[in-house]
């Protein structure tokens, strides 16, 4: 679903690269954690699948397309097949939950009455039925981010990546939405979160890919957050 | 596509940018209408032209029966006029000559005064008044003396009028009113570009958590950027309906009502040449703003 041949990112006017000739390949279905220290590469890692970056060397393929040979009019297409959620949610205030949530189908050119039956149908998923008139500033932090999530995976991509989405959250409210990140993983979507969050990713025991100063120092199939060999 | 998020969103951002956007009107609508008088009045220079001929021409009056000057003694005659014609074309300073006939002569005066005065029992004159004429056009407007001393003298001719001492303070200040029209209108176009680039630069910040979503969730670049396409087509439609506007009030107090009356003895612009300057202004507005929007969508909506 996703591979990274030999890349190399460097960015303008930086001594070390952010990423090191880094090779990766993360099945459909897998639910993979991204571990590493601030400026270890994960950041750079995530743009490269999004395209939001182009890597120096290397190639990088997206649910079978090398992405960066994409012609850029035809990146919105492939970005619909990716759900994105970050650590700030992102939600925008003067909108309803299913309006956020109605606002990412709308862009895309999603008919009205898809809409009308998707949207219920993911907020229900996410656990927050009955709250779809609510504005976002309303809800706790742990609501807005499964309105985000929501947003991300209403329109069924096949890849959600998620980027520190516990950050901003109690370890209470952390476990919920990885209980959620998890029931969408077993829908058969591919799932890439980085995470700094040692208890997390100790307790879930999916597969974790540490980078080091843009390296790849780990990948192991049922792993935890510190080093264990 | 939903277009109805599209047109919400417009309104939202004509809206939300109003005291902008009114800005980018005013100016459009200002330098529009000097961009537009200028078109106008480089027409009119051109019509003026066309009926009196062009500052090259000097016209030579030939003697006719009833002739003030006492030199002419009659009529010109055909060996008069042959020998007239040979001194113009031998003429280095001329570049082309031809005669104009009585008949000619007495058409155009029809034509610029209304035929009305020059038809029933008791006209106000007719073609046997008008005196024959050559009219000719010189190689260079500075270089005249050798061709009017030369035919000054000869048999036959009752007089010369060189037509820049009359077109010259007419073309002059038609043509000093374009430039300045225009001039103006250059820095304001400048203005409303720089202006069009701030409008755009602050609606795309006002609303880059939306913009960031819609890249992330895989929106068309076309479908980002198309709020500020229309934003930009509804405020020039808005600078050039004014624009049209105030050019009509032009045309009809300023030529039809003043010039035209006051001034007849000069063929004035219509309808025709209004269409023209509002074609010219109908197709710039758009393009003002559109070409910055094209360019800064570009620049701030990349995906």
């Amino acid at each position: 679903m996703i591979r990274f041949e030999k890349v190399s990112k460097a960015y303008p006017g930086q001594a070390s690269a952010a990423l090191d000739t880094v090779s990766v390949d993360i099945d459909k279905g897998e639910f993979v954690f991204l571990v590493g220290t601030s400026g270890s590469g994960k950041s750079t890692f995530l743009r490269l699948v999004l395209r939001e970056a182009r890597p120096t060397a290397g190639r990088v393929y997206v649910a079978g397309k090398e992405i960066n040979r994409l012609a850029s009019w035809k990146v919105p297409r492939m970005r619909r097949q990716i759900g994105t959620v970050f650590q700030d949610f992102r939600l925008l205030n003067n909108k309803t939950v299913d309006e956020n949530v109605a606002f990412a189908l709308q862009v895309i050119g999603r008919s009205r009455s898809e809409i009308k039956q998707l949207v219920p149908e993911t907020l229900e998923l996410v656990g927050l039925e009955g709250k779809g008139d609510r504005m976002p500033d309303e809800l706790s932090g742990g609501e807005q981010q499964r309105v985000a999530i929501a947003r991300a995976f209403v329109n069924r991509p096949q890849i959600l990546i998620a980027d520190e989405p516990t950050g901003n959250l109690d370890p209470t409210t952390s476990v919920g939405i990885m209980k959620l990140l998890d029931r969408i993983n077993r829908t058969g979507t591919t799932v890439v979160m980085a995470s700094h969050d040692a208890g997390i990713v100790d307790q879930m025991r999916k597969r974790v890919i540490e980078l080091d100063s843009g390296r790849v120092v780990r990948d192991q199939a049922q792993g935890v957050y510190g080093f264990q060999h | 596509m939903q277009l109805r998020y599209v047109f919400s969103e417009l309104g939202q951002g004509l809206r939300r940018n109003l005291s902008m956007h009114i800005a980018v009107i005013l100016t459009l609508f200002v330098s529009l209408t000097l961009v537009g008088l200028g078109v106008l009045l480089n027409q009119q220079a051109d019509r003026a032209a066309q009926h009196w001929g062009s500052q090259l021409q000097i016209t030579v009056w030939l003697c006719k029966d009833t002739d003030d000057n006492p030199a002419c003694t009659s009529e010109v005659s055909d060996a008069q006029k042959s020998e007239i014609a040979t001194v113009v074309e031998d003429n280095p300073e001329v570049a082309d000559f031809h005669f104009e006939t009585k008949e000619e002569a007495f058409e155009k005066v029809k034509d610029l005064l209304g035929p009305e005065k020059f038809e029933g029992p008791n006209p106000a004159a007719t073609a046997a008044d008008m005196p024959q004429s050559v009219w000719i056009t010189l190689k260079n407007p500075e270089e005249y003396q050798g061709i009017t001393s030369a035919v000054v003298g000869l048999d036959g001719v009752s007089g010369i009028r060189d037509m820049r001492d009359v077109l010259k303070p007419i073309y002059g200040s038609i043509n000093a009113l374009q430039w300045a029209a225009l001039g103006t209108a250059a820095f304001l176009v400048f203005a409303a570009l720089l202006l069009v680039g701030n409008t755009i630069r602050l609606a795309a910040f006002a609303r880059r958590k939306e913009i960031g979503i819609m890249r992330l969730v895989g929106a068309s670049t076309l479908y980002i950027a198309l709020p500020f396409l229309l934003e930009a087509i509804v405020t020039a439609a808005i600078g050039v309906l004014l624009a049209g506007g105030a050019l009509a009030a032009f045309m009809y107090f300023g030529i039809e009502q003043r010039a035209a009356t006051g001034l007849s003895f000069m063929p004035w612009i219509g309808m025709p040449e209004y269409l023209v300057a509002l074609g010219s202004i109908a197709v710039l507005g758009p393009v003002l703003t559109l070409l910055p929007t094209l360019v800064l969508t570009r620049k701030y909506l990349k995906v």
